[in-house]
């Protein structure tokens, strides 16, 4: 009988507790609509892309501090509202749903392919707009939400990108590399496909795990195969482990990376001696963006750091949001998701946002960047 | 057959990471009976012990730290983790010896979680890249190539494990962990401080996660919080393999696995490596439960 | 006693019943996790409660009913009603496969065995096509009653409340019966319970084959909520979460296990607010936890005593550091 009334007092609390959570929810969303637009942020901010995460959010908060200070939009002030996604899809899913329950208008981010794909399909059942920053997955695209627009090249393009230049330099023979995330063997795939397409051949694919740290074996295997060209289409911290493992085995061919591996972080994992002649597809960081050097600028000054890989797309999100709001004259989710739709021309850092039928960019911004005295560089 | 050779010494890299580790799980499980999962987590904090103390002997992470100083760091590193080891047996496992078997593993995984996360905090979550390079110049051999860096750290490993193999075999307290191993309560009555016993058998095996966690880092040049918990479960796997309790066969079972993964990601490519080690691991278990160098038959585990 | 079961009983299952209306979406959605983890623990309880069997790879079985229905609706175009029986039978059949090399072991290295199980599950949904590899299923279609398309988080709250009622039900009515004595009493002490005429190869393979089936269910209705699925979800950590949440709550006990369940999905979404130290409060709690309460927040009635030693030192088991 003890046990029974102690189970009805902490039941009761239980309840006391998640009710005071959802009314302390409701009420300070209340607030918020009056006088500000809350706008949700899903981002990887803890976890092991975390730097690359707050990198995103760090151009975010610019951007909205700039938007706010040349007086708002709709006549209030845009605030963000950040849930962390750790790249995980079950974290991710937990993540949408909190933003979805504190009314935010629209969603600027999605960092990793696997944990986006599920948060979006909860804001496209929210009839929530969601702009992607960096996830680029063609399968992002193809579930056929039209209220979701991707702001970064898509996965096809940057795999052609990589592949031409590939068939360019004289390499035909092509061993690609995944991590097994869902967003590098999609790359991977689409890579197989581009070398082929171009009389080249893949002679390996090959899958790594992205906490591993010790590549012998596969590089002696690699060696092996002689192979012209490798592409390594995975994350930062197993491609810098994988570069420096590359040179000390002595596997011959160029080695490129994709744009989940740009970041300097991979030239400091390496070394820069390893480093060097390292080719990257990605979409050209602010600091090689004609017209970015005030960007470039007040981030540094603002973070004491260099903008990051996505920095400059991240802010383009947030300024293309507002632009669309405006045009819009209305948070409301129709008329929002016309107006980002409807986008012609929006000048945005180093890239121009129209959408295509799929609400993706219709024009591809991959370019092929190399590392030169430890420094990327802009080659082609 | 040079590519045989090759990968072979690719394996031994590996294997010996996973030997040292190995120990400290098998000397715990042989004394206790538990499996520590935050074992793992030991040599995470080695590297990052290790990380801070170069940074500060280097300054600013110059290169020029000499042998010397390196011994020190490495000594030093080992023996800070191993006294962290001995807290941790303190404070987490010894209220529960006497406690069910399962409560102590949660505990277990509880020390686990805690230690990764008080790391991410005190280390940040991303990853750190350390101070020491090691030159990429070796020697040609049957046709391989091993770097004078892979050569060490094979010496290393295999030195550490000969030291544990004296102390086990020639000091009393080599003896005093053998006979706790075989019967507790008897050991207590002959005077033998059992708790002493357990706390010097954790500071070894934290003592050897450390060292290896410390070579890791200096070898592939990159750690972060979470290393510790992948290759925790191929340790343990790899002490399984060679019997569980047994110190020679956790040094074998070690090697073994690295091998195995290394012509596993060589024939069969990455992906299915794991299912391979994990295939072995279960296949010895059911048919030969004592590992490879388990004499003794047991009638049902 | 007998007299405030019933009436408090009823009580929390209308709470249950009328809580959707009142919560945001964000709680809502914590409180079907919490569901679903309600009925992933009631099976796991089964296996590691009753019967004693140390299982650290039971997210296969969440997996492999998360997978088969998944695969059934998008590439066979199946109703996501019978798509459950077909992820029964195959959970059971993985029961029956992992139970039968285990049927020798006991106690650590048969939770290495599951350990090893687990993760080789999980490789196979990351390598294999028909698993979506790395990227998963995505785009599973949401099941039907009649013309009515169940598509509102309240929809699958309800979906997954009732399962949790209906495992609790079937555990219990389980727990009680012949079966369920018999599976304590293998626990307890296999040979003398071999010798009183249990056959213990059949009921242990009934109880692996029991857990994964209420594994599965959970994995079914997993796929149609989530409606995409990675190999991400069924990882080892996902392994150990569930059964931290039936340690927690008290072996072999349901209410325990339940609010084990609560407390494992709760407590890291109320740390959400200082993000990077979550993690770290909850490891310290658990061994704090472990230390000042070893036999779980609500242990069974009775025999708490004879849960605490389900591995019973066998003198046959202790091994030597030898050469």
């Amino acid at each position: 009988m003890k046990r029974y009334s102690i189970v009805t007092i902490g039941f009761i609390l239980f309840l006391s507790l998640l009710l005071s959570a959802c009314s302390s929810d409701s009420s300070s969303g209340g607030k918020n609509s009056g006088s500000e637009i809350l706008v949700g942020v899903l981002l990887p901010v803890t976890g092991n892309n975390a730097t690359d995460g707050k990198d995103m959010l760090n151009a975010m908060e610019m951007a909205v501090e700039k938007i706010n200070n040349d007086g708002g939009v709709l006549d209030k002030k845009l605030k963000l509202e950040v849930a962390d996604d750790a790249c995980d899809p079950q974290t991710a899913t937990a993540a949408a749903n909190k933003l979805v329950s504190k009314k935010v208008v629209a969603v600027v981010g999605g960092y990793c392919s696997g944990s986006t794909l599920p948060a979006s399909g909860v804001f496209h059942n929210a009839n929530i707009p969601m702009i992607v920053a960096a996830a680029n997955s063609s399968e992002l695209p193809e579930q056929g939400y039209d209220s979701l627009f991707l702001i970064n090249g898509l996965v096809p393009d940057q795999a052609k990108t990589g592949a031409d230049y590939f068939n360019d330099k004289g390499a035909k023979n092509i061993v690609l590399i995944h991590d097994n995330s869902a967003y590098a063997k999609n790359l991977a795939d689409f890579a197989q496909k581009s070398v082929e397409e171009n009389g080249g051949k893949v002679i390996g694919f090959e899958a790594i795990n992205p906490e591993e740290k010790d590549f012998g074996s596969l590089m002696t295997k690699l060696k092996s195969l002689n192979p012209d060209g490798t592409y390594f289409t995975g994350y930062y911290a197993a491609g810098g482990l994988m570069l420096k493992q590359f040179k000390e085995k002595g596997v011959p061919g160029f080695f490129m990376v994709g744009d989940g591996s740009y970041s300097p972080d991979i030239i400091s994992i390496a070394g820069a001696e390893n480093a060097n002649d390292l080719l990257v597809t990605a979409t050209p960081t602010a600091n090689f963006i004609p017209g970015a050097e005030a960007f470039v600028e007040e981030y540094k000054s603002k973070y004491d750091l260099s903008p990051g890989p996505f920095s400059a797309l991240s802010n383009n999100g947030v300024n293309l949001l507002a632009d669309a709001l405006k045009r819009a004259e209305s948070t409301e989710f129709e008329a929002l998701k016309k107006a980002l739709k409807d986008t012609k021309g929006f000048e945005g850092i180093g890239q121009v946002i129209e959408f295509s039928e799929q609400n993706t960019l219709s024009q591809s911004n991959f370019h092929i960047m190399k590392v030169v005295n430890g420094e990327f560089t802009l080659e082609k | 057959m040079e590519i045989f050779f090759q990968v072979l010494i690719d394996g031994l890299v590996i294997g010996a990471f996973y030997s040292l580790i190995a120990l400290g799980y098998t000397m715990v499980y042989g004394i206790i009976k538990l499996l520590n999962f935050a074992h793992g987590d030991l040599y995470m904090i080695g590297a990052f012990v290790g990380f801070t103390l170069l940074s500060l002997f280097t300054g600013d992470g110059g290169v020029n730290t000499g042998i010397l100083g390196l011994g020190v760091v490495f000594i030093g590193t080992m023996i800070i983790v191993g006294f962290l080891g001995m807290g941790i047996e303190r404070i987490a496992y010894r209220p529960l010896l006497l406690a069910p078997r399962l409560s102590i593993l949660i505990t277990a995984i509880g020390v686990s979680l805690s230690l990764e996360y008080s790391s991410m905090i005190g280390w940040g979550a991303s990853y750190k890249v350390y101070p020491i390079k090691l030159p990429n110049d070796g020697i040609q051999l049957l046709g391989t190539q091993i770097s004078f860096a892979q050569m060490g750290m094979i010496v290393l490993s295999a030195l550490l494990m000969l030291g544990l193999r004296l102390f086990i075999d020639k000091t009393i307290y080599g003896k005093a962990m053998r006979a706790i191993a075989l019967d507790q309560t008897a050991c207590s009555l002959m005077g033998v401080n059992v708790h002493r016993i357990i706390a010097l058998t954790f500071f070894i095996g934290a003592f050897l996660a450390a060292g290896a966690g410390i070579m890791s880092g200096i070898y592939y040049g990159t750690i972060n919080f979470l290393m510790g918990f992948t290759i925790g479960l191929k340790a343990f796997t790899a002490a399984v393999l060679g019997g569980i309790g047994n110190i020679t066969g956790a040094m074998l079972g070690g090697l073994v696995l690295g091998i195995l993964e290394a012509f596993g990601t060589f024939y069969m490519g990455g992906s299915w490596k794991d299912v391979l080690a994990f295939g072995i691991l279960i296949l010895f278990l059911v048919f030969k439960p004592t590992g490879i160098l388990g004499a003794k038959e047991m009638e049902r585990m | 006693m007998k007299k405030y079961k019933k009436p408090s009983l009823f009580l929390l299952v209308i709470c249950m019943f009328i809580l959707p209306f009142l919560l945001n979406s964000y709680w809502l959605d914590v409180l079907t996790l919490v569901l679903f983890y309600v009925v992933l623990t009631q099976g796991l309880n089964i296996v590691v409660g009753y019967t004693g069997l140390l299982d650290l790879g039971y997210a296969a079985f969440f997996a492999v009913g998360a997978y088969t229905t998944a695969i059934l609706m998008t590439t066979f175009h199946w109703s996501f009603w019978l798509t459950l029986p077909v992820a029964f039978l195959f959970a059971a059949i993985a029961g029956v496969i992992i139970g039968t090399p285990t049927l020798r072991l006991r106690s650590d290295y048969l939770a290495i065995v599951t350990l090893g199980f687990g993760e080789i599950v999980k490789i196979l949904a990351t390598n294999l096509e028909i698993t979506g590899s790395a990227s998963g299923i995505y785009g599973i279609p949401r099941p039907a009653i009649g013309s009515y398309i169940m598509a509102s988080q309240k929809d699958f709250y309800f979906l997954i409340l009732i399962v949790a009622i209906i495992s609790i039900i079937a555990v219990y009515r389980l727990g009680h019966s012949r079966i369920g004595r018999a599976w304590v009493y293998i626990r307890e002490d296999e040979d003398a319970a071999e010798a009183m005429g249990i056959n213990r190869i059949k009921l242990k393979l009934l109880s692996y084959a029991t857990g994964a089936v209420i594994g599965s269910f959970a994995g079914s209705i997993f796929a149609v909520k989530m409606s995409a699925i990675a190999p991400l979800s069924f990882s080892f950590l996902q392994s150990v979460m569930i059964l931290l949440a039936v340690v927690l709550g008290g072996l072999g006990s349901i209410p325990g296990v339940v609010i084990g369940a609560a407390l494992v999905i709760i407590l890291p979404e109320l740390l959400r607010g200082v993000e990077d130290w979550r993690y770290l409060i909850f490891g310290v709690s658990l061994v704090i936890m472990m230390i000042f309460r070893p036999q779980g927040i609500w242990p069974t009635k009775n025999n708490t005593e004879d849960v605490d030693d389900i591995e019973t030192e066998d003198p046959n088991q202790s091994i030597s550091i030898s050469k």
